[in-house]
């Protein structure tokens, strides 16, 4: 810093002291503030930020803030524990204003100097958020947005974010990884703290009125959680819970969760997802396999085609081949209807012979019987013109001696004298005489 | 079988009945006739995904909410006219 510069003029007509040096109204200032009486204040703490001497915040209410800075030193020796200073707590400090002058090459600042720092409780902000999102989610308005249908390939995406912010390009970036090259209609809006709630909900509602958007990101890169209050807005997220295009929001980054996140159909971690998510479908993936499908498709039916030629030619065969066949089954049948009779021929001539055999041999006994009968006739006959019986009857004896023995002789009988006459009908005791032998 | 609607069939809709379609012809169940359905309706949905794609592929058109508004307007209005 130079020296002063010596004193300048001062604005003509002006009835106000001055001008004086600008550093040396800042000491007095500060001066004049460090004399203010010291009080307590309570209040939500928020934006905290850590440097290597000092804390800085704000507490803040319903109805203001003050920034507030203190030692690092005097707060580490509070022995809160890290994590103790969230984003909403509720806390009660003392101290006094105080104002840092700045330099040549730092920037003044006006702040609360904290001295001693009490935890009070849960930030009213946060009560009230907690709330908040248990009312919306008791009326159900956290499912309406989840029942919509997602197109898998929109045609147009409707994206709400702010205008000059690095979510829009992660948004492209996203859109890009898809390959997808369709229409993105922004619908600018300022999306930091809880004033541009009502941009964001005219934005999204106008979208929605085309009827031409098929999808909508609302997309915000991180920021503390007071930042980012907006997005928990009541009329807004009760607009996103009814719309009839479903909203992917992706606010913050992912240990930050907004009321929007709760209603919306879907909840990314980063701008870039929620576009990669508003596209399902990986275009170039897609387009392959599309490519695939149809290959497939005409190698089915060129299969079918041939198949069917194939079909067609063997029907118009068929009737030749039929009759063909016919024919054959014809000429097999006659085959084995001639070679049947012969069989049946055959079998009969065995048993007419066989028959014929059996009746000749009959035959033959019979006449052999006759024959036999016929011999035994005669030599029955025979037999009967030798019985002596038959030669009794005609008139002649049987003389036989008391022996029995046939006398055949003149001589015998005399020999025997007593002999015995047998006639035909009985026999008859005689005696030869002596004189019978002369009569020979 | 039923034809599919063409006029209101959406991308996913149509890449879904594909799919059953080509899973139907690879399991070699179809005849011929329902093959030969199969690979008509299949053709159909292939050129409607490929009109799916080739309305998402021509490069990226940005336009503001206002603007998108006013060519809708301007279009009504010509309609109307």
């Amino acid at each position: 810093m130079s020296e002063p510069q010596a004193r300048p003029e001062g604005i003509a007509g002006s009835s106000l002291r001055g001008p004086f040096a600008v550093g040396r109204y800042a000491a007095e200032l500060r001066d004049f503030l460090r004399a203010r009486t010291r009080v307590q204040l309570f209040g939500e703490l928020w934006n905290l930020r850590v440097s290597r001497t000092k804390l800085y915040f704000e507490l803040r209410d319903a109805d203001g803030a003050l920034p507030c800075s203190m030692w690092r030193n005097e707060f580490e020796a509070l022995r809160l524990g890290e994590g103790a200073l969230a984003d909403g707590a509720q806390i009660v400090v003392s101290g006094g204003l105080d104002y840092y002058t700045g330099s040549k090459t730092s920037s003044p600042s006006f702040s609360f100097a904290v001295a001693a720092l009490r935890i009070a409780g849960e930030g009213d902000l946060l009560a009230q958020l907690h709330r908040l999102r248990q009312a919306l989610a008791a009326e159900g308005l956290f499912e309406p947005q989840k029942h919509l249908v997602r197109p898998a390939l929109p045609r147009t995406i409707g994206v709400v974010t702010g205008e000059g912010g690095k979510a829009r390009d992660d948004v492209l970036a996203g859109l890009h990884r898809r390959g997808w090259e369709g229409r993105v209609v922004w619908g600018f809006a300022p999306v930091q703290d809880r004033h541009a709630a009502p941009k964001i909900t005219a934005a999204l509602q106008d979208l929605a009125a085309t009827g031409e958007v098929e999808v909508i990101v609302v997309a915000r890169g991180g920021g503390s959680l007071a930042d980012l209050f907006c997005f928990c807005d009541e009329t807004l997220c009760r607009t996103v819970a009814l719309l009839g295009v479903p909203v992917i929001a992706s606010v913050g980054h992912h240990t930050d969760r907004t009321l929007i996140d709760d209603v919306a159909a879907l909840s990314c971690s980063t701008p870039t997802h929620a576009a990669e998510s508003a596209v399902p479908v990986h275009c170039g993936e897609a387009r392959a396999a599309l490519t695939g499908s149809a290959r497939r498709l005409s190698v089915h039916a060129a299969r079918a085609l041939l198949h069917r030629a194939q079909v067609l030619a063997r029907l118009s065969r068929a009737p030749g081949e039929h009759i063909a066949g016919e024919r054959r089954r014809l000429h097999q049948r006659l085959r084995e209807i001639r070679a049947a009779g012969r069989r049946r021929i055959e079998n009969e001539r065995e048993r007419v012979g066989r028959r014929a055999l059996v009746i000749d041999r009959r035959v033959r006994a019979e006449a052999l019987d006759a024959l036999h009968a016929t011999r035994l006739q005669a030599l029955a006959m025979a037999l009967a013109a030798h019985d002596p019986d038959r030669t009794l009857e005609r008139g002649y004896a049987l003389v036989s001696d008391a022996g029995g023995d046939v006398v055949t002789s003149a001589a015998a009988a005399r020999r025997a004298g007593a002999v015995s006459l047998r006639f035909s009908d009985a026999a008859v005791d005689a005696t030869i005489r002596a004189d019978d032998d002369d009569r020979a | 079988m039923t034809e599919p609607d063409e006029e209101q069939l959406s991308y996913e809709a149509a890449t879904a009945r594909l799919e059953q379609i080509i899973k139907r012809l690879d399991s070699g169940e179809a005849g011929l006739r329902e093959t030969l359905e199969l690979c008509r309706e299949g053709r159909t949905l292939v050129e409607l995904c490929a009109a799916e794609l080739e309305a998402v592929g021509r490069g990226l058109e940005e336009l503001r909410l206002e603007d998108l508004v006013a060519r809708l307007e301007a279009g009504s209005g010509a309609q109307g006219a």
